[in-house]
């Protein structure tokens, strides 16, 4: 970073012409990490170790003072990595709090003076990778983006690409529709570009490689946008001109906001999330720096790097840890980084936003897809080749799951200590401490030891309010201190109930991916107002037995013991209630009256949440042929603009050789489809398997054909429900 | 559509009944309807066009059902005025042709703009046949293919654990020992 940028070189160069030698050979340039940046990692990290001791130390004296047993060794060992856990997280509030104190900008200094660099030449793609996503919501964000670009004057640079994996039918069509009228209205028809993979391979790191293989060399740069992603266009224009001013730059990631958030849970989460948010990422920031990682989505990647080097392979061996790579970012960082490209996190940035899951149990399934793909980076974690940092990225990843089944097994291994010392009827000697410094009871020095642990999991909440009433214009952003701080209170009670669940859940996941079984969860009811009572009994139900159960157990055992229990058992018990109440719309917007949890983002105006909370709120306009089962299918075999669509995109993809393949793979053209089409005419779709409906949809000619069909054969030839009903917008 | 009720019996047009003709318009109907031709009046007239020529095959084709060819009567009107309007030979070469056709007109904005121009007889207005004939769909830029290969990553020490894992004996072994060191703990803990 620090080296002059090679601009002319970059300039000049044809755009996919340098081979991936020449790739490395010029990010080589880079002067590496002076040695004094490895000190202050190892410093950073000391610190965090050093604290671990010191916890290790007074928690190994307080067991050994009851008598010294080899399940006290084990609990020992649980403490020391779960304790190196809460410190590393404190080390980070410490390092990011003085950062952020000593001058937020600071944060963007080493992508030196960008902002008035020229876009000139630096073509960009911004890519929407959706799968089954509510579509409405990812057009409605794309345009936000696409209206705050075009305010910054620059929108000329860039191209929309909506590359969709989805598998239902009815999104498909959905898609295209929403697709096209958006295109349409915004004058954008060359500008805004859909494309549906036929067939999915590789999950959304497949849809990625297999955008760039089609357009990839057409640009210099790409944004990876999620279905729920909103950037602003000045922090889009300002992301290019880094990697412009810095030409060893292969990724810069920005910290997204999480925003939009209306029920008690995500706006609590939100709130966390813009409080402590900023002092854990300039901690990050800090001991990583050109090593950062990838987060997979509101990011940059300068595309040529990124096609010769981060196309992940199968990892060898069989599932759980063998075959496709799920968590695919943290790897393509790590990839670059090995081949000496730099991987920039830019908290500062501002203007990148996501939102978040609403609910308890929506936490828990987005935590169980991502359980097994950073478990599987076990394996990623020893490759030759990586650097240091990038192999701390992967670590942490996967303790983030594995710290759950720890924190049980202290929870057993306490337990289980309990129950033997009561149950062999000895009683219990109680020695001095080893040290004569620690004079203390053994109550005492328990709760010195309680002490220290809540304050290192405290510390970085407390830092961050004090950053924020040292920040006047950042205060009035969160409503001001006394908001601020009563939030903070009302966030930490509400983490510490649910904590436990979020113990017990990665623990199941933990042991599923490991058995390589799948987790089961039953469907979700969710309408304006949260999770149901049905359905949090029956997601919680085994939560708030075990609750009960082991409360039930170590008060037998001993109640004086029980009360260290509590805090925990409390979220099992009360998991149900929580679950349901924090997931109610009406609740979040209750605090949000009190003036609890208000966000930067809540009390101020943001133009492009502003534009797409508007489009949410206005009527739809899509013409449709109604709301029921295979409204998709219907609209595309009987609306004739839909079936133009479709068919027109169908064609296209013949110019494409990866999907003109593709349909040779699904069978389009064969006997078997037209057989699929004849019994669809005349049966309707409930008698074709989702597999079928999909193949009718991929065949042009079959789509063409019974669009004709429909509208001139007989209706006592047809199913019934083809009925020829005039579009109706928003219906 | 009253020259053909001349010489019908009563109940009939054509000599089809009358339900059977209000079926046909019924289906007529729907299509430019769905096409998003809402003005009454013109609507009124093309369906009124189409039945009229499906009247006219009906005296000599007693075995087709109006409806049948009221549907063959719209197609044919609608393909014969995108191939003119289009300029493509109106045959079987182009199979997409109608397909091209929908799309110009929804790319034209005919349900908003041009609905009186819709299936109406040349000359057209230019601005119209230009919309018609320039548009077309793109839903990506010109490809530009490239090859995007997976480079192997060297797992280090985790090669020859994964490699291990194929091997059933070791795996079997492998939990054999795990369960004795399970039986040790728990041997040792209820010490």
């Amino acid at each position: 970073m620090s080296a002059a940028p090679d601009i002319s070189a970059q300039a000049k160069e044809p755009e996919g012409a340098a081979s991936s030698d020449t790739v490395r050979r010029r990010a080589s340039h880079r002067p590496r990490a002076p040695r004094r940046r490895s000190a202050q990692v190892f410093l950073f990290f000391s610190i965090a170790i050093g604290l671990t001791g010191i916890g290790s130390l007074l928690f190994a004296d307080l067991l050994w003072r009851s008598g010294w047993s080899s399940s006290r060794a084990v609990l020992l060992i649980l403490f020391a990595i779960l304790f190196l856990l809460a410190s590393i997280g404190c080390v980070h509030g410490i390092y990011g709090f003085f950062l952020l104190r000593s001058g937020r900008e600071r944060q963007m200094r080493q992508f030196g003076d960008f902002r008035h660099r020229s876009l000139d030449g630096a073509n960009t793609a911004l890519v929407f990778t959706i799968f089954n996503e509510d579509v409405r919501r990812v057009l409605a964000g794309l345009r936000a983006v696409h209206q705050s670009l075009a305010a910054t004057g620059e929108l000329e640079r860039f191209d929309f690409f909506i590359i969709s994996d989805s598998n239902e039918p009815d999104k498909w069509i959905e898609e295209e529709q929403r697709w096209f009228a958006l295109a349409r209205d915004l004058g954008a028809l060359g500008r805004i570009h859909y494309r549906r993979r036929l067939v999915s391979e590789g999950k959304k790191s497949g849809n990625v490689r297999d955008f760039l293989r089609a357009w990839g060399r057409r640009y210099r740069y790409f944004i990876v946008l999620d279905a729920d992603s909103t950037m602003s266009g000045s922090t889009i224009v300002d992301l290019v001109r880094i990697m412009e001013t810095n030409p060893s730059v292969g990724l810069v990631q920005t910290a997204p906001r999480l925003v939009n958030a209306r029920s008690a849970f995500g706006r609590a989460q939100q709130f966390a999330n813009r409080l402590y948010g900023p002092i854990f990422t300039a901690g990050l920031n800090y001991w990583s720096r050109e090593a950062g990682n990838y987060w997979g989505h509101n990011a940059i990647i300068r595309v040529e790097p990124f096609m010769n080097f981060c196309d992940l392979p199968q990892l060898p061996g069989r599932k759980p840890f063998g075959g496709q790579i799920l968590s695919h970012d943290f790897v393509e960082a790590a990839l670059l980084r090995r081949e000496l490209w730099e991987v920039w996190l830019a908290p500062e940035l501002g203007g990148s936003y996501e939102e978040g899951p609403p609910g308890i149990i929506e936490n828990a399934q987005r935590d169980r897809r991502w359980c097994q793909g950073n478990l599987q980076h076990f394996l990623v974690l020893f490759s030759r080749g990586l650097h240091g940092n990038s192999r701390i990225h992967l670590l942490f990843g996967i303790l983030g799951y594995l710290a759950g089944p720890l924190w049980l097994a202290f929870l057993v291994v306490s337990t289980w200590i309990l129950w033997y010392r009561e149950n062999t009827g000895l009683s219990e000697i109680v020695v001095g401490a080893f040290t004569p410094m620690i004079n203390l009871s053994q109550t005492q020095h328990a709760l010195l030891i309680f002490g220290l642990v809540m304050t290192v999991l405290f510390l970085p909440k407390v830092l961050s309010l004090v950053d924020l009433a040292l920040d006047p214009p950042r205060r009035r952003a969160f409503g001001g201190i006394a908001t601020a701080a009563a939030g903070a209170v009302v966030e930490t009670v509400f983490s510490a109930l649910h904590a436990p669940l979020q113990m017990l859940f990665h623990t199941k996941f933990v042991a599923a991916t490991l058995a390589g079984t799948s987790v089961h969860w039953t469907a979700q009811r969710r309408g304006g107002d949260g999770t149901s009572w049905g359905a949090a009994l029956r997601q919680h139900a085994g939560q708030t037995g075990l609750g009960l159960a082991w409360g039930a157990l170590t008060w037998w055992l001993d109640p004086k013991s029980f009360w260290w229990f509590t805090p925990v058992l409390a979220g099992m018990v009360l998991s149900i209630p929580l679950s349901v109440i924090t997931s109610r719309e009406s609740v979040g917007q209750a605090l949000r009256r009190a003036g609890l949890f208000l966000t930067p983002e809540e009390t101020s105006p943001v133009p492009e949440l502003d534009d797409l909370e508007r489009q949410m709120a206005a009527p739809d306009t899509l013409h449709t042929l109604g709301t029921g089962a295979h409204r998709g299918l219907r609209q595309a075999l009987v609306d004739p603009y839909a079936n133009a669509i479709h068919v027109t995109m169908l064609e296209e993809k013949k110019a494409n050789p990866q999907e003109a393949a593709s349909f040779a793979t699904l069978g389009v053209g064969s006997e078997g489809a037209h057989r699929l089409g004849s019994r669809l005419l005349v049966k309707g779709p409930e008698a074709l398997t989702g597999d079928e409906r999909l193949l009718v949809l991929s065949d042009p000619q079959l789509m063409l054909s019974l669009h004709r069909e429909i509208w001139t054969r007989s209706p006592a030839e047809l199913w019934t429900g083809w009925n020829l009903a005039p579009a109706k917008p928003g219906a | 559509m009253s020259a053909h009720a001349v010489g019908d019996q009563p109940g009939y047009v054509a000599g089809r009944t009358l339900d059977d003709w209000n079926a046909a318009y019924a289906k007529v109907e729907a299509y430019f309807q769905a096409l998003r031709v809402g003005n009454r009046l013109l609507l009124g007239q093309l369906v009124s066009r189409v039945l009229d020529r499906a009247m006219d095959r009906a005296q000599s084709e007693p075995a087709t059902a109006p409806m049948e060819l009221a549907a063959e009567e719209m197609e044919r009107v609608v393909t014969d005025w995108f191939a003119a309007i289009l300029e493509v030979p109106p045959d079987e070469s182009d199979p997409l042709l109608t397909t091209r056709g929908r799309m110009a007109l929804l790319l034209a904005d005919m349900p908003d703009r041009w609905q009186d121009q819709f299936l109406k007889p040349a000359p057209w207005p230019a601005e119209f046949v230009t919309a018609m004939r320039e548009s077309f769909l793109r839903a990506g830029p010109e490809f530009q293919i490239s090859r995007m290969d997976p480079r192997p990553i060297d797992l280090g020490p985790m090669t020859t654990l994964t490699a291990w894992g194929r091997i059933g004996w070791l795996r079997m072994l492998v939990a054999w020992v795990a369960f004795a060191v399970l039986l040790v703990i728990v041997f040792s803990m209820t010490r």
